[in-house]
């Protein structure tokens, strides 16, 4: 059983390559398509490592990942920002809402499963 | 002032698009070139000359709020064995900008209150405009089909293919678009232009860049 990884995009096309890119690496992937569903995840489960991207409908990304810090279970699984979101004070409202790595679209598959190895290997 | 893309070193910025006052159609005009996108507001019309890119028109039926992007993708082939564009395959660096063009201009949409299910498309472009070997603008628009299907946005309407260049004006609050046929001589600026612009996406790998936050 690999680790757990919990991937939370609105865009299905994205949710399919991030998906794709990170269970090829032998991780074991969930997704959620938007910060709500997310949430309702990472109250139920704990993961490894969550990915979520930043601009989605009824809950955005920053919001569910501050509002999981909540749940003991999932309280200090580290966070991957995925996003085409590149400003400087984007960057450090993902920082305050407790997110480790902002990373920009498009990604490049291998980085991405580098921060994922750095992070929890 | 909305925001635009632009594909200059591979890397999307923002930038104020150029915007101009229109006596004749007595609107304001955002002109958006190729990489660049443009949420428009009322009173306002978006326009672009495409060659063989691909302007997608995204509409949010309840709020009345549209957008249109004037992408295009790397010169590769992404066609897999069986002769199918694969808009998911993470190792295609065209499905990773194409998707990335799409999904800016969608988030607009989404950070003004948009619903993904209320979306709609009308597509134009990907004309061959160039005697070369590979027909982009074919494969835009396998690209831009496929993408749509998946992410479930409905096409509404089309004007792709065929040879001649296209300007496109769209109305964003009414989802309302005027085409017009370029005559192919004068094609030139047009061609240059998405050629520059691809040239800028395969000089750069798809390399997005990692920040860690607590450093």
């Amino acid at each position: 059983m690999g680790k757990k990884i919990l991937l939370v995009d609105d865009s299905e096309s994205m949710r399919k390559i991030a998906g794709k890119a990170i269970s090829d690496a032998g991780y074991d992937v969930t997704t959620a398509e938007d910060g709500k569903l997310g949430l309702s995840k990472i109250e139920k489960e704990k993961y490894d490592a969550i990915i979520s991207d930043v601009n989605m409908p009824n809950m955005n990304g920053l919001e569910m990942v501050k509002a999981g810090r909540m749940f003991a279970s999932n309280k200090y699984t580290p966070v991957i920002m995925l996003t085409t979101e590149s400003s400087d004070e984007m960057r450090q409202k993902g920082k305050e809402a407790g997110a480790k790595v902002w990373v920009v679209k498009p990604f490049n598959p291998d980085q991405l499963l580098g921060v994922l190895k750095k992070l929890i290997g | 002032m909305r925001n635009v893309i632009t594909g200059e070193d591979g890397v999307y910025k923002t930038k104020s698009a150029s915007r101009y006052w229109d006596a004749r159609l007595k609107c304001h005009i955002v002109k958006i070139l190729p990489g660049e996108y443009a949420v428009g507001e009322a009173g306002e019309m978006i326009v672009t000359i495409l060659g063989s890119c691909i302007a997608a028109c995204i509409y949010e039926k309840v709020l009345g709020i549209g957008g249109m992007n004037h992408f295009m993708l790397p010169f590769e082939k992404y066609k897999n064995r069986s002769g199918e564009n694969n808009v998911t395959d993470y190792k295609s660096l065209t499905a990773r900008y194409g998707n990335v063009a799409m999904e800016m201009l969608i988030n607009e949409i989404i950070k003004k209150g948009g619903m993904r299910y209320n979306l709609e498309a009308k597509i134009f472009g990907g004309a061959s405009i160039t005697d070369t070997s590979t027909d982009i603008g074919a494969e835009n628009i396998a690209f831009v089909r496929e993408y749509l299907a998946i992410e479930k946005i409905k096409i509404l309407s089309e004007d792709v293919g065929g040879f001649l260049p296209r300007k496109i004006y769209y109305n964003p609050t009414t989802n309302d678009v005027y085409v017009k046929r370029i005559e192919r001589a004068n094609a030139g600026d047009i061609i240059v232009a998405e050629n520059a612009c691809r040239k800028n996406i395969k000089d750069k790998e798809a390399d997005g860049k990692v920040y860690f936050l607590d450093t």
